[in-house]
């Protein structure tokens, strides 16, 4: 599932967040594209396990700029959010 | 910010709190303690609270406050990543709002009740129920609602279903009734002839009713444990809505005894956003029609104290789950007159209502307009001379006549 335009750097962060994320899927499969809000596979509140997920994983503070779902919703948005905050 | 006369107590903030949390702090305060009549945030240089003042009619403790007060911060407050609201609508005019109450009460049409609580007569009472019956017509060009009247008092158990006694415990209105027991009427009038202390409540019978702080809890409460049939179920009803807020002035912005018209949406996910997404356009499309301003931006509801509250507050805006209007009623001032919800599976859940096959629980969106706001809201930015105020509204008012 890694996107083969990946550097080593976002394939390293795109492992550790799939690795996070997976136990939470409710036993679903997902891609890197899903919206697992959408799907249901989450609720709502688990978008604050992710940010302090992101924040604690990879030691960045996240700020007013970052607040776009579109970061919290798909494997591929915490990517970008990692790094584009680090 | 709200400030009163009387002895103001600083107290720091250790740590601060960023400046887009400052609105959360300020929501809080006047729930902190009961002394505490009015507040002050004190800013530093780039906007992080460092302290707060409060103001109340005797000293108060400021150790004690302090503690109370960071202890709420941290649990409540400290936690939430800043997220600043997000305009997702702004009116095509912006007018310049003047407060009206007090003229009003000068005419006759307001008259203060008790706290947070008005008598209001003509012309609010008209332009209240044409903005109500607006939100009907615009309700109606896209959906076919059911109507329903719900009784004022609602199921304790209901809302402790719908998890408001730990969200809300500050804005909860508990009912009671003296015990059907002669003894118990007997000593009634013999302690309580010249009036009620809360020694009276050891006289209380139960309490296993409220008030209702808004309408969709009844509208749950309604469809509770039914499965309902394919698409979009839309239901509204009108009514009395209470809420405690501490420290109220005498205006119509802020009222503890209130009227709301709710527009409860219910159906599959899709269906649920895409009607809450529809009728918040043509809210918009109405009010720029009557040449109001107003803005509407990401908010989240007043949870407060709960082990969950800040995940609650940062989720509910991050993800879009509740977009607030807001209307100008003074030169620095707004209110929100009305909020488009999105609950996802929570209520289907907690109440057991059904959907689909295999049935599953069913998605829920609500709209709730708080119609003395609303009105309060025109007549700031129209005035009180009728000749002034919109062509439609006018005709609206001659039509109920």
């Amino acid at each position: 599932m890694t996107d083969s335009t990946d550097t080593p750097t976002t394939g390293d962060a795109r492992a550790r967040i799939r690795a996070f994320l997976v136990p939470h899927m409710s036993g679903q499969a997902i891609t890197d594209t899903d919206d697992y809000f959408a799907l249901g596979y989450v609720n709502s509140l688990f978008a604050m396990q992710l940010a302090a997920f992101v924040q604690e994983e990879f030691g960045i503070v996240l700020k007013p700029e970052h607040m776009d779902f579109d970061n919290f919703r798909t494997v591929d948005g915490l990517v970008r959010l990692v790094g584009t905050a680090a | 910010m709200s400030a009163a006369a009387g002895v103001g107590t600083t107290i720091p903030l250790d740590p601060p709190v960023p400046a887009a949390l400052a609105e959360e702090v300020g929501r809080r305060l006047l729930f902190v303690s009961p002394g505490i009549t009015g507040y002050r945030l004190d800013t530093a240089e780039g906007g992080d609270l460092r302290g707060v003042t409060l103001y109340s009619d005797a000293p108060l403790d400021a150790d004690a406050v302090a503690g109370k007060l960071n202890r709420l911060l941290d649990s409540d407050v400290r936690p939430q990543p800043p997220n600043p609201a997000a305009v997702v609508w702004a009116s095509r005019r912006r007018r310049a709002a003047t407060p009206v109450f007090p003229a009003l009460a000068e005419a006759g049409a307001v008259t203060e009740a008790g706290e947070g609580q008005v008598a209001v007569g003509e012309p609010l009472l008209s332009l209240l129920e044409f903005f109500d019956r607006l939100v009907l017509d615009v309700l109606a060009e896209d959906f076919a609602a059911t109507a329903y009247r719900y009784p004022t008092l609602i199921r304790a158990g209901a809302l402790a279903k719908a998890g408001y006694f730990t969200s809300f415990p500050h804005h909860l209105m508990l009912v009671t009734r003296l015990r059907n027991d002669v003894d118990v009427y007997r000593e009634f009038h013999r302690a309580y002839g010249a009036g009620l202390d809360p020694g009276v409540l050891a006289l209380g019978g139960n309490v296993d009713y409220c008030l209702p702080p808004t309408m969709c809890y009844h509208t749950f409460h309604q469809h509770e444990g039914r499965t309902l049939g394919p698409g979009l179920h839309v239901v509204t009803a009108r009514g009395k809505s209470f809420r405690f807020e501490a420290g109220y002035a005498t205006t119509l912005e802020r009222l503890w005894d209130f009227t709301i018209r709710e527009v409860v949406f219910l159906g599959p996910r899709d269906d649920v956003l895409a009607a809450r997404e529809a009728f918040m356009g043509a809210v918009f499309a109405a009010l720029d029609d009557l040449g109001l301003g107003g803005t509407c931006e990401t908010g989240n509801d007043p949870f407060f104290g709960g082990a969950d509250t800040p995940s609650r507050i940062w989720s509910q805006r991050l993800l879009g789950l509740k977009y607030e209007l807001r209307l100008p009623v003074a030169p620095d001032r707004d209110v929100a007159v009305a909020s488009f919800n999105f609950h996802d599976d929570l209520f289907g859940k907690a109440f057991d209502i059904g959907a689909g096959e295999p049935r599953e629980a069913v998605r829920s969106g609500c709209a709730g307009f708080g119609l003395e706001r609303l009105t309060y809201a025109f007549l700031c930015q129209y005035g009180l001379d009728r000749a002034r105020w919109p062509e439609r509204v006018r005709a609206g008012l001659r039509e109920a006549h």
